[in-house]
């Protein structure tokens, strides 16, 4: 043999499939249930963690003046301040909505799968340029982000994209920081025997790809989604400049809310709580692929 | 740059439509010539531009308007920048007068005002927006002709007149007055007088016909003695009087109610400020008067770009919106006060009152305040900046940073590298 | 699995060919599987950074979208500027008061989380609720907070008796109240991700360390840290690069977005946007966006050795347990 082998060389030994599936069963054995300062601990973090979507319910939920005297329950006029939001037609709420579902859903989407396949690829097959190319892509974060928004604004406009969801879209299809987080945890997360038995067996790469690879990429496949689909929700910057108010995001629809020399915050954090609403819905469904996709994304591998 | 520009454009087009079809997004398209025409207004804070004004318009026109916001003047402002030299700004666009200079740079990318429309605005204001070809490029929406606003109760408390004439007369004078009066209210009370001493700051370098920069784009700000004069007279009077070192902040919002402060330099949008943030406060009342003479503070201008798909009825809406009739109302809805000449003589304003402010007859007042103003300060393209680091410097002392002398220097040093 | 194990008189000639087919495969399947990233970096995420190259060289007007070229005076002035080496003190002094609690506090959630416990899924996504809340709502919670005068912080040490601690004024105060705001959003974040590794890592390591007797402690030191090893590297350089580019802390800090009138909290990229959009010069501004990106790279390498050199190899501690070093971790 005197090229190298494309695939990386197994350096250490891994137990045999059904020793992994004793793992499986281990699993529960480790896990007896931990004591009570675990949950005081982890509730510490939690109160911490969900006290800002209270307050903001505590705020929206009351009237001009409630940011100022600060309670610490919520008032009556939540729903007062919801319709205030949804109903006012400068701020097109529901179109606004509709925009940011779709087009965070589908920016998600395209990075999971983009990051996925390339991640595979730099993690578990050996090829030339591999290891300068991931070098490559993970330089380039470095490159601060502020900047890219006057030339992707000037190459928009001469598209005559300016206005469109699309330019929001497209900017945003593929992250570095995607590949780079599928990258090592695949890296991780799949022996290479794994492949190498595949391989042997006579498996197409494509094969291995989905057999192995995706199966065992899922949590963090569901956690880069999240990740990516809060992100593009929330993007405030480049959505406001290049969408107009007849064809918002929900943060650029929401900013109207704060354009008086006077705010009333109450309307605005009920909107802000409107506006979290989805994410919270996303965050039911994809807090179960997640822990579902652990286990057996361990476990088949 | 610009051909290497369209060529990258061009190749990334390829790989653009593919993917446009892949996420099935349509790229906006333009309007046909025989569709009614849509026009766009983008504004920011509040111009009182309300949806019922603009139906008027479409009712007399038939010409749709959309109206986008922008939350701040500063968002707006990035936005301007970043689209007059491309495409996607609206047909009419407002600008604010702290970067209007900078606009001002750009007028050969904005439609002239018609000739016909010169003389409808105020001297000044329409001064200041003529670029060196003499075209007008820009429709005046408002001014800021600054009273001074005061708490009536506090006054009564510290041994001073609260009524609106008295207190008036209290106030006739330079600044050294004000800074006395407010030094005695201080020394009485042992609290600030005023909210802040960065106002103050504007209050009297928009009463200098020079400021940073010259006429002829020469650098003049750390040479121009009155910026000297102006900082040590803040520093050395205005801080020791002052509640806070620069205006909206968070505690700023909160101490207008609580009544840390007596009293406010006052353009006709702060009275909204005010009575916004502290509604439950009475006592709240304007005088007819401001140190040193009349003085401006912000105000507003439409343009029309001049690549914009309808730039004829773009400069239709502009004049319309801009007209002393169309202003009126704006200032009834939002408080914003007219810089039209015609507006300013008319009864309807004369009659305005404001109830918050203990009924003060605000339209009598402002209207006098924009008479004071006799000088329009030359703001060249970096004003902006030149103040903003002077305010800093006011700042740092007003903190405790650093002493006066060390602050200025710093200053001198900051802007020396622009 | 293949066609090669079918049995057919034309045996031989189906192997080689799907051998070489077999061989193309290889080959060429890695460049296929990384295309579909690069064919879109490339329009999106390259010519971004290409341009920001160009200009950077260039007295570059916007508005007009032409330059003038200078070579590399934009890089001298910003060299020139006290104000950037305040800033470069600020951005780190920021960076180290966020990223290593951050990322300690992180590990030890998701240690926590990573044990057997009840509702894993409201646990686990509770931790990242901090991220999703829109940054206007964080921002004005923390506005109360850490205001001077009004703020919830120094209300508290006013009451008990202790001085009101100057915030917006004293350097050091600023950039702890700024780490907080960072830490507050991004810990959720990166305990998701080395909790998404700590459940990937073979649980049978686990039993044989308690088969013998390794407290739990031992079994996180010597099998969960070293097989995160690439995770921990991926946390290490993301939390980096995010760390030094910080920008909506410090520009949310208070209501003007410069980084404070002595310069207190004036990061890097805080005082790079000032360049760029508060006084139009984007030829500095890009000069200063690679500036910063050599200074990264740097300490994204030296943060890389540093990593490797305290986390040990993923699988040689582990897999290969000899009976000695089996006994040294039963210790």
């Amino acid at each position: 043999m005197s090229t190298t082998p494309p695939i990386a060389i197994v350096e250490e030994s891994i137990p045999n499939e059904r020793q992994r599936r004793r793992g499986e069963r281990t699993t529960r054995i480790r896990g007896n249930r931990p004591g009570f300062v675990v949950y005081a601990v982890l509730a510490v973090v939690f109160i911490s963690a969900a006290f800002p979507l209270w307050w903001s319910f505590v705020i929206g939920s009351g009237d001009a003046s409630s940011l100022r005297e600060r309670p610490w329950w919520p008032g009556g006029n939540f729903l007062a301040n919801a319709l205030a939001v949804v109903s006012n037609p400068a701020v097109n709420f529901w179109a606004a909505l509709w925009n940011s579902i779709y087009s965070s859903f589908l920016i998600a989407a395209s990075v999971v799968i983009t990051s996925t396949l390339a991640g595979w690829a730099f993690a578990k097959l050996r090829f030339l340029g591999g290891p300068a190319l991931l070098a490559f892509v993970v330089a380039t974060m470095a490159v601060p982000q502020q900047l890219g928004v006057v030339p992707l604004y000037i190459l928009f406009s001469d598209l005559g994209w300016t206005g469109s969801i699309g330019a929001i879209i497209m900017p945003a299809l593929t992250s570095a920081f995607g590949v780079f987080w599928m990258t090592q945890y695949l890296r991780q997360a799949v022996p290479n025997e794994l492949i190498e038995a595949a391989r042997v067996d006579g498996a197409t790469m494509i094969r291995t790809f989905w057999t192995v690879g995706v199966p065992a990429a899922r949590p963090a496949a569901a956690m880069l989604f999240l990740f990516i689909f809060v992100g593009a929700w929330n993007n405030f910057f480049w959505p406001f400049i290049v969408l107009d108010r007849q064809n918002p995001t929900l943060p650029v629809a929401l900013s109207l809310l704060q354009s008086n020399y006077f705010v009333d915050y109450s309307i605005v954090l009920a909107g802000v709580v409107l506006a979290t609403v989805p994410l919270l819905l996303l965050f039911i469904f994809a807090g179960r692929q997640l822990v579902s996709g652990i286990m057996a994304g361990a476990v088949k591998g | 740059m610009r051909t290497s520009r369209r060529t990258i454009a061009a190749t990334i087009a390829g790989a653009a439509t593919l993917a446009l079809v892949v996420t099935g997004c349509s790229a906006g398209g333009g309007d046909t010539s025989d569709e009614p025409v849509t026009l766009t207004l983008a504004t920011f804070n509040d111009f009182g531009y309300t949806d019922e004004l603009l139906a008027e318009f479409t009712a007399e026109t038939g010409i749709t308007v959309i109206h986008n916001k922008a939350a701040t003047s500063n968002d707006a402002r990035a936005n301007y920048f970043q689209k007059l030299g491309n495409s996607g700004l609206a047909d009419v666009e407002a600008v604010e007068i702290d970067w209007f200079t900078e606009a001002m740079q750009y007028s050969d990318l904005l439609a002239p005002v018609a000739d016909d429309l010169k003389g409808r605005w105020l001297d000044w204001k329409e001064a200041a927006a003529t670029d060196a070809a003499g075209n007008l490029i820009a429709y005046g929406t408002d001014i800021g002709p600054q009273g001074i606003c005061y708490r009536s109760d506090l006054f009564a408390a510290a041994g001073l007149p609260t009524d609106r004439a008295d207190v008036a007369k209290l106030f006739d004078g330079d600044w050294d007055n004000f800074f006395t009066i407010g030094a005695q209210y201080t020394a009485t009370t042992g609290k600030p007088f005023i909210d802040s001493a960065n106002s103050v700051l504007q209050g009297i370098v928009n009463q200098y016909e020079l400021a940073y920069e010259d006429t002829d784009g020469s650098i003049i700000a750390t040479t121009n003695p009155d910026i000297e004069a102006a900082y040590k007279a803040v520093v050395e009077k205005a801080i020791p009087i002052s509640a806070y070192s620069g205006q909206w902040s968070e505690d700023w919002f909160a101490s207008m109610a609580s009544g840390e402060f007596a009293a406010m330099l006052c353009p006709g949008w702060m009275l909204g400020v005010i009575s916004g943030n502290a509604p439950d406060v009475t006592g709240w009342d304007i005088a007819d008067a401001f140190p040193g003479g009349g003085g401006n503070w912000g105000g507003s201008y439409l343009t029309v770009p001049a690549n914009g798909a309808h730039v004829k009825e773009a400069a239709e809406l502009a004049a319309w919106l801009t007209s002393p009739e169309t202003q009126l109302k704006a200032f009834t809805n939002a408080g914003t006060f007219p810089s039209q000449v015609d507006a300013l003589a008319s009864d309807e304003l004369a009659g305005a009152t404001n109830e918050y402010f203990n009924n003060a007859p605000t339209g009598t007042i402002l209207t006098d305040r924009a008479n004071a103003i006799t000088v329009a300060t030359f703001k060249g393209p970096k004003y902006f900046q030149f103040h903003d680091a002077l305010q800093n410097a006011v700042t740092r002392v007003f903190d405790g940073l650093e002493d006066e002398q060390t602050s200025w220097n710093n200053w001198v040093t900051e802007v020396s590298a622009f | 699995m293949s066609t090669a194990t079918a049995k057919s008189p034309k045996q031989v000639r189906v192997v080689s060919f799907s051998h070489r087919m077999s061989r193309w495969d290889l080959k060429l399947s890695p460049y296929l599987y990384i295309s579909p990233f690069f064919l879109m970096f490339l329009v999106v995420g390259l010519f971004p950074i290409i341009f920001t190259a160009v200009i950077s060289f260039q007295d570059w007007d916007l508005v007009r979208g032409s330059g003038k070229f200078v070579g590399f005076d934009q890089y001298i002035w910003i060299l020139q500027q006290p104000h950037f080496w305040t800033a470069l003190r600020n951005t780190f002094s920021i960076f180290l008061l966020s990223t290593i609690p951050q990322l300690l506090l992180a590990i030890f959630i998701a240690a926590m989380l990573d044990r057997n416990i009840r509702a894993k899924t409201f646990w686990r996504m509770g931790v990242l609720l901090p991220f999703v809340v829109a940054p206007v709502a964080v921002g004005l919670i923390f506005n109360v907070v850490f205001a001077d005068n009004f703020g919830l912080v120094n209300g508290f040490l006013t009451d008990i008796g202790l001085p009101a601690i100057q915030w917006h004024k004293e350097p050091f105060w600023s950039h702890v109240a700024i780490a907080t705001m960072v830490n507050y959003r991004w810990t959720g974040y990166n305990t998701l991700i080395l909790l998404a590794s700590m459940q990937a890592v073979n649980r049978e390591y686990y039993e044989a360390a308690t088969v013998d007797g390794a407290g739990r402690f031992r079994q996180f030191l010597y099998i969960t840290l070293p097989s995160l090893r690439p995770t921990l590297i991926f946390v290490v350089i993301t939390s980096t690069i995010g760390g030094l580019q910080i920008f909506d802390e410090p520009r949310v800090f208070d209501q003007f977005g410069r980084g404070g009138a002595g310069q207190q909290w004036l990061t890097i990229t805080l005082y790079l946007y000032d360049i760029g959009w508060g006084q139009w010069n984007f030829g500095r501004a890009a000069a200063m966006a690679w500036i910063l990106f050599v200074i990264i790279l740097l300490i994204g390498l030296l943060n890389l050795l540093i990593t490797r050199t305290l986390v040990r190899d993923e699988g040689t501690r582990v897999v290969k347990l000899s009976r000695r070093e089996r006994k040294e971790l039963a210790r």
